[in-house]
């Protein structure tokens, strides 16, 4: 508890202040304690990373050694080969580009439609709202999870599992988020009215207020939404696996790539290498959107919990 | 099946609308009044919204408790019998057999009783771990919270390799040093759900470590400042300054880290498929529902389980709730 001495600010705490020498003995030990824990919790991603670049004799040779942790520098000619044969043989950039392609729908059509909601329940008056607000607490508290099999039931048999109406079966329950529109309605209500007048005063209408005004006076909430979208959607196994049929011979697959992970996996003469450049490629986009949107999802954190 | 979808989804809208008039008709006495277009473009504003949640949220909460007292067989929607209780008594007859139920809940049992302590304990000890004002800590962080980043399908295949039976896989090899004989640690009965256990905190305490420390950072630097003015020692500030600030943060990570766990399933599907010794229940209930088909099977082991683990969230909250 050393910077509590420090931030004593006047005042004197003679014993603290000054680097003696069993305070470098304990920072050097912090420091020690803290690389070891990385390495404990890096270890495995070190080791799927070191190990795409491996061919299989390669990958044998370094079991039990520290190379296991390092790539592939002994052959650095073919160290990019399994990517390289991933992305040719196995179609991983197909797979990808769904994912993709989903997570971009998914994105846009959950700020519409949670949006719109958030703002009716924020800003309006209508007959009703009071029950409105009650079904979104209702539904943010009831578990949803177990009710994935009447799900895939409904819209199995509502869509049928035809290539386009499963695509649908991807999209649109993901497109909809109570929790979503709460969050939506918690950053519209502290919109100041100000704006929205002066807009009417213009003659806009109610939706055309909610697009020019409103949401580009949201874009912290509308990142953080569209983040968590995408994660969610780049990131989900069990349903996609559960509602797409496998493609044809020579078809353009329908799978996301998480889904497809279990296909590549279990193609015959796949390497341990070639399954490891798969799932760094499979991780890549999420340290990515990580990194860069660090800002919004610290956000969403905080916003999480307000969940409780 | 479409027919019964369009009848609740009219006696929802009947229910709905009555309520909405009677809510009109209230508040005329109120200085709020309704304008007739406004509320018209609020309600077609709302529709996307209503339809998707009725559809895809509600619907499958109020047919996952109707399908738990019929026959439903997901091949033949059009011949659905009520059966009243007989999926619940299967169920407990299933269990009392010891089948493949019994084991799914013992397992669930052991990796909540695993991981919930072990994750908080991990995340917490992070937490209080990256909480000083030094240099480096940040990569610290990163680097406890980079395995959250990778998906839990990634996380399983990953390990499969780790765990891999031969003798190159990394754990294997590691203790090959040691001269031990190559394990095959995920069929092994004894260390398979250890090992899923060990993984799954790996995975997730990174991101309990973050609202930890987000709630170590609402206490006030002052009460340390007073604690260390009384001569308290690290412990002792731990205990009355840290904790009771900590508490609020602790029942809500508890509460959440405690529905996730019942609800493993992943890992064991990826990594051990449907085995005696990892089934758990959402595994059972998935396998039961979707791969032999039984939905009002099914959905009665998930009612069970619904109320069973919305039963203990409830109990849980209040044993944590402040005197």
């Amino acid at each position: 508890m050393k910077k509590k001495f420090m931030q004593v600010d006047g005042r004197e705490i003679p014993l603290n202040n000054r680097l003696t020498g069993k305070k470098i003995t304990r920072e050097v030990i912090y420091y020690i304690c803290g690389v070891i824990l990385s390495m404990l919790f890096l270890f495995p991603i070190l080791y799927m990373i070191a190990t795409s670049t491996k061919s299989e004799a390669s990958y044998a040779a370094d079991a039990g050694t520290v190379a296991m942790f390092l790539p592939d520098f002994a052959h650095l000619g073919t160290m990019f080969d399994n990517y390289g044969s991933v992305l040719a043989n196995y179609n991983i950039w197909k797979y990808a580009l769904n994912s993709f392609a989903y997570a971009l729908i998914v994105i846009v059509l959950n700020i519409l439609v949670n949006g719109l909601a958030g703002y009716v329940m924020a800003k309006m008056h209508f007959p009703g709202k009071r029950l409105f607000s009650a079904l979104i607490i209702f539904l943010i508290i009831v578990p949803v999870e177990t009710s994935i099999i009447p799900l895939y039931s409904i819209v199995k048999i509502m869509l049928g599992l035809k290539k386009t109406a499963s695509v649908l079966g991807i999209i649109l329950p993901a497109s909809i988020s109570i929790f979503n529109v709460f969050l939506f309605m918690q950053f519209f209500s502290s919109i100041p009215k100000e704006y929205e007048e002066a807009a009417r005063l213009d003659g806009s209408s109610t939706i055309g207020i909610f697009f020019k005004v409103v949401l580009p006076l949201s874009k912290p909430i509308v990142a953080t939404v569209a983040v968590f979208c995408f994660i969610g959607v780049w990131n989900d196994y069990l349903w996609p696996s559960m509602i797409l049929p496998q493609a044809g011979e020579g078809e353009w697959p329908l799978m996301p790539i998480q889904a497809a992970l279990t296909t590549i996996q279990s193609m015959e003469g796949i390497t341990t290498g070639e399954i490891m450049a798969s799932l760094v490629i499979t991780s890549i986009p999420i340290f990515i959107i990580y990194v860069a949107a660090q800002k919004y999802i610290v956000q969403g954190f905080g916003s999480a919990g307000l969940k409780m | 099946m479409t027919v019964s979808t369009l009848i609740i989804f009219g006696v929802f809208a009947a229910v709905f609308l009555g309520l909405a008039i009677w809510d009109a008709a209230a508040s005329k006495k109120k200085i709020v009044k309704y304008k007739l277009r406004s509320s018209a473009t609020a309600y077609l504003m709302l529709l996307p919204a209503v339809l998707l949640a009725f559809l895809f949220i509600l619907l499958p909460i109020l047919y996952s408790l109707g399908y738990a007292f019929t026959d439903y067989y997901l091949l033949t929607p059009n011949d659905i019998k009520f059966i009243g209780f007989d999926n619940f008594k299967n169920v407990f007859k299933e269990i009392g057999e010891k089948g493949t139920l019994y084991r799914a809940i013992i397992n669930t049992v052991i990796f909540v009783v695993g991981v919930v302590p072990l994750q908080i304990g991990m995340a917490l000890g992070l937490a209080l771990f990256t909480n000083r004002k030094v240099r480096g800590v940040k990569i610290f962080k990163v680097c406890f919270f980079a395995p959250v980043v990778i998906s839990l399908s990634v996380t399983s295949f990953l390990w499969l390799q780790i765990l891999s039976p031969s003798e190159t896989g990394l754990l294997n090899s590691l203790f090959g040093l040691f001269g031990a004989k190559p394990h095959d640690w995920l069929r092994d009965p004894n260390t398979a759900m250890l090992w899923i256990i060990i993984l799954s905190a790996w995975q997730g305490c990174g991101y309990q470590m973050l609202i930890f420390t987000s709630g170590l950072s609402n206490i006030r630097d002052d009460l340390y400042e007073a604690a260390s003015l009384d001569g308290a020692n690290a412990w002792q500030k731990f205990r009355t300054v840290t904790w009771p600030g900590l508490r609020s943060t602790f029942v809500y990570i508890i509460i959440t880290v405690f529905i996730g766990a019942c609800r493993i399933m992943t890992q064991p599907m990826l990594m051990t498929g449907y085995q005696d010794h990892t089934v758990t229940l959402s595994y059972y209930m998935y396998t039961q529902g979707y791969s032999y088909r039984w939905v009002g099977y099914s959905s009665a082991v998930a009612l069970i389980m619904t109320v069973v683990i919305g039963t203990i969230t409830l109990i849980q909250r209040r044993a944590f709730r402040e005197k």
